[in-house]
């Protein structure tokens, strides 16, 4: 969250210049963009061309597209269709052309400072009709990359598990909780979900082998699926480490739920906790040379540190207790985790030596935050509203925001990293 | 975006971790997804053991007892130690099992809502292995007892108040 005042577009046609950008001027735009300090800006509806149908298309990128700007938490939108007068304060206005010609789809897009609308970025995206969402998301990652230096999260995905009756099947879906798609169908329990660096692969575990919960592979879009660790007992909570070289994972095939690592076939296993209590729940820094886990070593379960080698543990808060289900911020500066209440569980955000803690999310029972690749957002699982579904927060005063994924109860979320390699078409226009 | 290797890159590897025997494999292995490319892999990607098909339910050979036979053990919130009226029950299912000497049992270890999934997976199998260390102590064959945990996944009851709770925080028998 830090806040970057007066950046100058000089400096991002840098940055910009290997992603094909066209960029004009030396335009300054205040963009103070900490939490809760939204840039406003205004969406105007995309001009449809070509096919007569293009209308009825470019509605969807509309709403996607300022949905997208909305969620960033690096804007506030004013959607120009609707209505309402923009703010006085207006900086931008995002624009263009939406042309359709049979099944391609020719997206145009323009952004212009506001009051004098000289050009700040454009870009042209195509693609099908069915990836019409997806040019949208294309074009407000690169509106969010303009203006922060650093892309949005409008490509990633959200991985979950949904439950039935005594059943956890897993799921993916968009961030915005659109399009979910059904991964296992085993009628048994799956659950923890945990992406592989490039967002290829889901680790995850299930009780489908009948003998104990096992930890699993499967790719991320579907398919088949294969055993990573089937020991004896407990496997359960693995992660890929950030080079994807190593998983962290719980095993209690020594008896005793404890942490050890494995490589990334699932051998190799090295035990880094040693300890009669319960270990669990590991999750690595981003730079792969620490870990975060659960143990209840000194009676109710709290969330500790450790070098990767086991060594050096330190509890991380002495503020909160009860608490568990680290999730260490993609920039390495913060963890998240949930503290146990009557009601269950709230999230809190705190820095790497424990110190600044605050609680982000309140009411009803919420479990499991995971950061999504800009360190923006937390997702995570809640029944704040009643069902079991999965919320983000963008971590200010505005309430958490509730993902639809397809209106079935989910519970277990992963975000996933940026997608390896973006695949837009890009044109210099 | 999901690389897949060669088939006969990984026919080695395949047989290597076949020995490891994680598992039965049912069906062929197909082509699997390498795993996440490290930076610089000095050695080719090698497939994880194929995951096998869900088991289907085996019909139970005749028994002479059930599970409806054995006592749950209930323990106490965010604890595995075992209660007094949990060591009665434990001694009831001592019976039955010295009684039915060829009867075969797992212990599964459930949890109340109220920790994450990943917790109580851990906190459930203490209570199976808790249950376990008992029967053992009172001379079970180790071998007749096999535990699983399922954590908070599978609770008996389905209220949110301590009545639901005190019933699914159990070790919980059930005949093999």
């Amino acid at each position: 969250m830090t806040a970057r005042s007066l950046l100058s577009f000089t400096a991002i046609a840098v940055l910009a210049a290997g992603a094909a950008m066209a960029q004009t001027g030396d335009v300054r735009i205040d963009i103070s963009s900490g939490a809760g300090h939204r840039i406003p800006i205004v969406c105007e509806s995309l001009k449809p061309a070509g096919d007569r149908s293009a209308g009825e298309t470019s509605v969807t990128a509309d709403a996607t597209l300022a949905d997208d700007l909305q969620y960033s938490a690096v804007f506030d939108v004013t959607r120009s269709w609707t209505g309402v007068a923009p703010p006085p304060e207006v900086q931008a206005v995002v624009s263009g052309t939406w042309t359709v010609s049979g099944n391609q789809v020719r997206l145009a897009g323009e952004v212009r400072d506001l009051p004098a609308r000289r050009p700040i970025f454009s870009r042209v995206y195509q693609g099908t009709l069915q990836q019409r969402r997806s040019l949208a998301h294309q074009f407000a990652d690169d509106i969010v990359l303009q203006f922060t230096g650093e892309p949005g999260v409008a490509q990633t995905r959200i991985a979950f598990a949904s439950p039935g009756d005594r059943t956890k099947e897993l799921w993916v879906m968009d961030y915005d909780g659109a399009q979910p798609q059904q991964l296992t169908r085993d009628r048994s329990i799956a659950l923890s979900p945990a992406w592989s660096p490039e967002a290829s692969l889901l680790l995850f575990t299930s009780y489908r082998a009948g003998t104990g919960p096992h930890v699993y592979v499967m790719p991320s879009t579907g398919g088949k699926m294969f055993v990573v660790s089937g020991r004896p007992g407990n496997n359960t909570s693995a992660c890929y480490s950030p080079d994807g070289r190593d998983i962290a994972l719980t095993l209690s095939m020594d008896g005793n739920s404890e942490i050890y690592l494995l490589d990334a076939r699932g051998g190799s296993p090295r035990r880094l906790t040693n300890n009669r209590a319960i270990d669990t729940s590991p999750v690595w820094s981003p730079t792969g040379r620490e870990l975060a886990f659960t143990s209840d070593r000194s009676g109710g379960f709290q969330v500790y540190v450790m070098d990767r080698d086991g060594g050096n543990v330190r509890r991380l808060t002495f503020e909160v207790n009860n608490t568990d289900s680290p999730a260490w911020s993609p920039k390495g500066d913060q963890l998240a985790f949930v503290a146990r209440t009557d009601q269950g569980f709230d999230v809190y955000v705190c820095k790497v030596d424990g110190s600044s803690v605050r609680r982000v999310v309140a009411g009803g029972s919420n479990e499991n935050p995971k950061w999504s690749p800009d360190g923006r957002h937390l997702v995570f699982a809640s029944d704040r509203d009643g069902g079991s579904a999965l919320w983000v927060t963008d971590l200010d005063d505005r309430p958490p925001r509730k993902l639809d994924s397809g209106g079935r109860p989910a519970l277990s979320p992963a975000w996933s990293p940026r997608p390896g390699g973006a695949s837009s078409t890009v044109q210099r226009n | 975006m999901n690389r897949f290797v060669p088939r006969h890159a990984m026919l080695p590897c395949v047989l290597a971790l076949g020995l490891l025997a994680f598992g039965c494999a049912k069906k062929a292995v197909e082509t699997p997804p390498a795993p996440p490319p490290a930076p610089k892999q000095e050695a080719p990607p090698t497939p994880p053991t194929p995951a096998p098909e869900p088991k289907a339910e085996a019909p139970a050979p005749p028994k002479t007892i059930s599970s409806s036979d054995f006592q749950p053990a209930f323990f106490d919130f965010d604890s595995y130690a075992l209660r007094d009226d949990a060591k009665s029950a434990l001694d009831a299912d001592a019976k039955v099992l010295r009684d039915n000497p060829q009867a075969q049992i797992t212990i599964e270890g459930h949890c109340d809502e109220r920790g994450t999934a990943e917790y109580n997976q851990a906190l459930g199998e203490k209570r199976a292995q808790a249950a376990r260390d008992y029967l053992t102590g009172a001379g079970i064959e180790a071998g007749r007892l096999q535990t699983i945990s399922y954590g908070k996944e599978r609770p008996f009851a389905p209220g949110h108040d301590e009545s639901a709770w005190s019933q699914n925080r159990r070790a919980h028998f059930v005949t093999r």
